[in-house]
């Protein structure tokens, strides 16, 4: 690893449901152009950690510092302009725009034109408007969407969706990409699409963390991975380290040894 | 370039309908006008961001009433009433506009309903200012430079605030900001992932529109030359809440359409059935709600699309339909 600090510093992050402890004391990094996977038995805490990460919950102790500066207290629109961006598990597009206006979405904090210049009508406005469909339509073609770029998105089907979430992603130019279950309810052909695709970005150098349910999937994608059970983590490292864990195994298995006795 | 020489020819053609018109006929085109400006508008407010207001005929009011009290009352010249008076428009939106923009749905039509009718009340209760129930009459458009704008003249003036405010609101429809507005009205969530500030964006929309109706409103004061709670009353704000409906609710071509039709539709069928036009207001409203969503506008669409490409079969899209219609079912 180089010396220089990891892009995101999750420490000491907890959440509290009422009584429930979500996620308890949890401390993550993640460098850029690292995959960092997240997996756990269900009600691990993965989502909520997730949602943290993303902006969407607030913590109830910890910090999340990315890039040196704490992200304590930031809006959930605030996480986009800094660099990190989401995808949802359940497609969450904007369904009376065009698939390609739904990735200028994802520009939105990258506008040069101001209101202002967009109400007068500016020749830089109507530049910026230009650009912004240009790259878009390259974004739409980098996940293999080119055919439907002024389609509507009822048009797609769900695995097209997951490729228009990643488009709009990118288009917001982000540092750190965080991906909520992104092989959930794909076909096997597109799995593997996916998989090329969360490679391409992180040869871009941007750091990607995801969550997943499909320990294969993450396993062959991810250069190192945590792994949580009841809102703690519980083993992190490399795919082949974590897999051989005992505390691993018997998070997922149960407890071999009472299994072989019984 | 294209876009502005189609403005200029839209401005000649509809300027020159003025000077061919009675007196009767150009107080209808007159309204008409106005009321194409207010649907253009409020399509962006209730539309394209999705707002369910229904303080935008009220902005309209606002408009008239403190140009009238501003002119004639605080004597300020014509130039400065009318920054005035937007000023006050801004102002009032924004005060509305905070608070309300946390209200969704159902609870943001029951707070800016409130509003509209407050916006009576104090018309009503306003005394020597507002004139109470009689309003505020006797008045005229002051001079400028000597010269008082009046007849078709004044009519050019209505056509270039139509005009103006389409280009205004069509300008936003297609620019980053428009798409932030679709975006929270379809899915804030993902829009707030996006960067959209959920709340500054539904703020800003609901200010400019409504800072456009208050013009719109200023204009008209100058039509009637006289106005009283009666006009501003909650029956105009539902009749442009249906324009919209009918035509296509968040197109610009739909809003247009629905303000013409809505507007023209009492003039020929008063004399057919007289005041059961109001009934088939009503049957207009329920059947569009209930088979054409998209209004008017939709099915134009759907025309177009089959005539585009005829017996071609279009799996996915109909696939798509099919789900739509299933879900409403």
């Amino acid at each position: 690893m180089t010396a220089a600090a990891p892009l995101l510093q999750v420490r000491g992050l907890c959440k509290r449901f009422g009584g429930l402890h979500a996620v308890s004391d949890l401390d993550l990094d993640v460098r850029a152009g690292e995959v960092l996977g997240v997996i756990g038995p269900n009600g691990a805490g993965k989502t909520t950690t997730f949602n943290m990460i993303a902006g969407a919950f607030e913590p109830t102790s910890g910090d999340i510092v990315f890039d040196g500066e704490s992200l304590a207290g930031v809006p959930t629109h605030g996480f986009a302009p800094r660099g990190i961006v989401r995808t949802f598990q359940h497609n969450k597009s904007f369904d009376s725009l065009s698939v390609c206006e739904n990735v200028m979405v994802g520009m939105h904090t990258r506008m040069p034109a101001s209101l202002w210049q967009v109400l007068a009508g500016t020749p830089a406005s109507h530049r910026a408007e230009r650009e912004a469909r240009r790259r878009a339509e390259e974004l739409v073609d980098f996940v293999g969407l080119a055919e439907f770029a002024q389609a509507e998105v009822s048009t797609l089907s769900f695995g097209q969706g997951r490729l228009l979430e990643i488009a709009r992603g990118l288009a917001a130019r982000p540092r750190l990409m965080l991906f909520d279950e992104p092989a959930a309810g794909l076909a096997p052909g597109e799995c593997a699409r996916l998989e090329e695709i969360i490679r391409g970005i992180s040869r871009q150098g941007i750091a990607v963390l995801l969550i997943e349910h499909d320990v294969r999937f993450l396993m062959a994608l991810a250069d190192r991975v945590a792994v949580l059970n009841f809102g703690r983590k519980i083993a992190d490292g490399t795919p082949e380290a974590v897999q051989a864990d005992p505390a691993v195994i018997e998070a997922y298995l149960g407890n071999v040894e009472n299994l072989a006795h019984a | 370039m294209k876009t502005v020489l189609s403005y200029l020819a839209a401005a000649v053609a509809l300027s020159a309908i003025a000077f061919l018109l009675g007196a009767y006929q150009t107080d209808v085109y007159r309204k008409l006008l106005l009321w194409i400006a207010l649907a253009i508008s409020y399509n962006f407010l209730f539309g394209i961001s999705g707002q369910i207001a229904f303080s935008h005929f009220s902005f309209y009011g606002i408009g008239a009433y403190t140009i009238v009290i501003l002119i004639t009352q605080a004597g300020l010249p014509l130039p400065l009433a009318v920054l005035a008076t937007v000023a006050v428009c801004v102002a009032l939106a924004l005060v509305v506009a905070i608070p309300a923009t946390r209200l969704e749905g159902f609870y943001l039509a029951l707070a800016t309903l409130a509003f509209a009718q407050l916006f009576i009340v104090v018309l009503n209760e306003g005394g020597s200012i507002t004139g109470g129930t009689g309003g505020l009459a006797s008045y005229r458009l002051p001079e400028i430079l000597g010269v008082r704008v009046a007849g078709p003249w004044y009519t050019v003036v209505i056509v270039v605030l139509m005009l103006a405010t389409l280009a205004i609101v069509g300008r936003l429809d297609r620019s980053w900001f428009g798409r932030a507005c679709r975006a929270v009205r379809d899915n804030p969530e993902a829009a707030a992932a996006m960067g959209v500030n959920v709340r500054r964006t539904k703020i800003i929309a609901y200010t400019i529109t409504s800072a456009l109706a208050g013009v719109a409103g200023m204009v008209y004061a100058f039509v009637d030359n006289t106005v009283n709670p009666h006009i501003f009353g909650l029956e105009n704000a539902f009749l442009l809440l249906f324009m919209v409906i009918v035509g296509g609710s968040g197109r610009m071509a739909g809003a247009i359409l629905g303000a013409v039709l809505l507007y023209v539709m009492p003039f020929v069928l008063s004399p057919l059935i007289g005041h059961h036009h109001a009934l088939v207001f009503g049957i207009f409203m329920v059947l569009a709600v209930l088979f054409q969503p998209r209004g008017l506008i939709g099915l134009w669409d759907r025309w177009q699309r089959r005539r585009r490409q005829p017996p071609a079969p279009r799996p996915q899209i109909a696939k798509g339909e099919a789900v739509k219609r299933e879900g409403l079912a």
